[in-house]
């Protein structure tokens, strides 16, 4: 049984070892650090974090402005108030302006579960990805999210990073090598790719485990970074196995499955089958349940995989 | 002020009007209405008030001028083509494929340009964040901030200027250029943000109005800044819509100018004559 760890807490651990190195890390809160994992944040390094209340609108325009001044702000709040409701000061004010911001969406997907579709964030990757110059950043265990937050923090430009609540196994050793842009061949295999990200990484290690006993042999592939997708190495599972199956905790459309399916369609046209939320609401109730309702559950996944690579 | 120095920010003014026009005839159109509004505000703050190198135009010590109202470009462009950022040949590319001086500013095609505006309601926060960012490194560098009135009904701004009150950032100035029309008509009949002093100042603001076509009153407000310790200030400036275009004036269809060749004839003729009064003065 893989070790459980909570993401935020994880996140923001990772956040202050950043901070500490690199003095140009601020912090900005919309009433969100503490529950970002931040609360430690402030009494850390005061002088470096500023409350603004709830107002997305307003933090991320402020986060431009302190950008062009040589600080690093981070942004973290509830995944869809720093996409969905100031997406248009994302747009203008950190893509166009292409300003040095890290905006990180927490309790993203379906992980506010009970509290309803105001509170999913199952769009996020799809609208920010149509921001030219912006890097989107989903790690799927407890180690990529330090790894990520370091890697976002040492890159220059506007990023956008995902992390769930619910605890976390934790799916690699602390020596694994993290690049931005790279996804990872978690293992390899010859039947089906099965590419995952974020939140439900997990659900695809599982499943890729299940498939093996199965006799399907997976190539596993985390794809932590959505913006640049790692072309290189999915047109390589597209030429070498021919047979595409992707896992996301986001709307199909406009996610992973899709950015995929672009390269694909256009350098070399395989069949891909996409596991995620279709054109509809997601309902609420407890977490692991409203996965199983998209059928992300290992098992399901697993099913979803054996009917696909059947037909 | 000396009258000496009024009279040379007047010419300068007038010279700036010369390179709006100069836009239209190069674009054939554009928001002229509240460039023209806001010329001497723009002058104040190009040939007085900032602390800024042409030569040098990301001089980290710089104070930085913040076009909230993006759409006013016509001003900016002009005025820093007058200052010396550019060459003043750039003005004729207005309207051409991919020129660097677009219907709206973008800071990564022209030097002096500091942010990239257009859309409304965004200049305040980023204005915001420049003045919290150079308090951090204990800089003296000031934020100017331009925003217009009708601007202010998008409500971005209050946030931005409730958090610009709760951070103390009294290194930062607003105008707000108060020339009272926006496309659909008045300000105070399209969506009332009146009385604009009052607001402000419940938001934590320290408020002065002033006359905005007037040198004086704006360059001797603006060197008060802070108008309070501990407080942002600003200063809601009442102008004229078109100002020095006889047949525009206070009229709600120049926001957006479509120019005709008998009013761009009539323009340079209004232009000349403010020219000749300007001559008399001296």
């Amino acid at each position: 049984m893989n070790e459980l760890l909570d993401p935020r807490k994880t996140f923001g651990e990772a956040v202050i070892e950043a901070a500490e190195k690199n003095p140009n890390v601020v912090v900005l809160s919309a009433d969100s650090s503490s529950g970002s994992g931040l609360g430690a944040f402030p009494g850390r390094f005061p002088g470096r974090h500023f409350e603004f209340g709830i107002m997305e609108q307003g933090v991320t325009g402020f986060a431009s402005g302190l950008a062009t001044t040589g600080k690093i702000p981070v942004f973290a709040a509830i995944a869809p108030f720093v996409t969905a409701r100031p997406f248009e000061m994302f747009r203008n004010d950190l893509g166009y302006m292409n300003q040095n911001v890290k905006v990180v969406g927490r309790c993203c997907g379906l992980t506010y579960d009970q509290l309803g579709p105001t509170h999913h964030s199952i769009d996020d990757v799809a609208i920010i990805r149509t921001i030219p110059g912006v890097t989107i950043i989903n790690p799927g265990d407890p180690v990529t999210i330090k790894k990520a937050v370091h890697a976002m923090i040492s890159h220059i430009g506007p990023c956008y990073m995902k992390i769930g609540s619910p605890k976390m196994p934790v799916l690699y050793p602390e020596d694994v090598e993290f690049r931005l842009g790279k996804g990872i061949v978690m293992r390899d295999g010859r039947d089906v790719a099965l590419i995952g990200t974020g939140t439900v990484l997990s659900k695809a290690v599982a499943a890729a485990t299940l498939l093996e006993k199965e006799g399907i042999s997976v190539r596993l592939i985390d794809m932590h970074t959505l913006k640049p997708l790692d072309r290189e190495l999915i047109l390589a599972a597209a030429k070498e196995i021919g047979k595409i199956v992707t896992v996301e905790e986001h709307f199909i459309a406009g996610g992973l499955g899709s950015a995929i399916s672009e390269i694909c369609s256009q350098e070399y046209p395989v069949r891909i089958k996409m596991i995620g939320i279709g054109d509809h609401y997601a309902s609420n109730g407890p977490y692991e349940e409203l996965l199983g309702q998209h059928g992300l559950q290992p098992d399901q996944i697993r099913d979803t995989v054996i009917k696909f690579l059947s037909t | 002020m000396d009258s000496k120095e009024i009279l040379k920010l007047e010419y300068t003014a007038l010279n700036i009007r010369r390179n709006i026009l100069r836009l239209i005839r190069a674009g054939g159109a554009g928001h002229v209405g509240g460039a023209l509004s806001s010329v001497e505000i723009l002058t104040a703050l190009y040939f007085n008030l900032l602390n800024v190198d042409p030569g040098n135009p990301k001089w980290p010590l710089r104070d930085r001028f913040v076009l909230s109202a993006g759409h006013k470009c016509l001003v900016l462009y002009a005025t820093l083509a007058k200052r010396g950022f550019f060459d003043a040949s750039i003005l004729d590319t207005y309207g051409d494929l991919d020129s660097p001086i677009p219907g709206h500013p973008n800071m990564h095609k022209l030097p002096g340009i500091e942010t990239n505006t257009g859309a409304l309601g965004h200049g305040l926060s980023i204005a915001g964040g420049m003045a919290l960012g150079l308090r951090m490194d204990k800089s003296q560098s000031r934020v100017y901030v331009l925003m217009g009135d009708g601007e202010l009904a998008e409500g971005s701004n209050w946030e931005a200027a409730s958090a610009a009150s709760m951070h103390k950032l009294d290194n930062i100035l607003v105008f707000v250029d108060r020339n009272q029309l926006q496309i659909s008509g008045r300000t105070v009949d399209v969506m009332n943000y009146e009385p604009l002093d009052e607001r402000w100042r419940s938001f934590g603001w320290s408020v002065r109005t002033i006359d905005g076509h007037d040198f004086e009153a704006i360059i001797g407000n603006a060197k008060e800044m802070p108008f309070e310790k501990g407080k942002p200030s600003i200063i809601i400036a009442d102008t004229i819509k078109s100002k020095g275009l006889s047949f525009a004036e206070r009229k709600v269809n120049y926001h957006y100018w479509k120019a005709t060749p008998e009013e761009m004839e009539q323009a340079e003729r209004d232009l000349d004559a403010i020219e000749k009064k300007l001559k008399e003065k001296i």
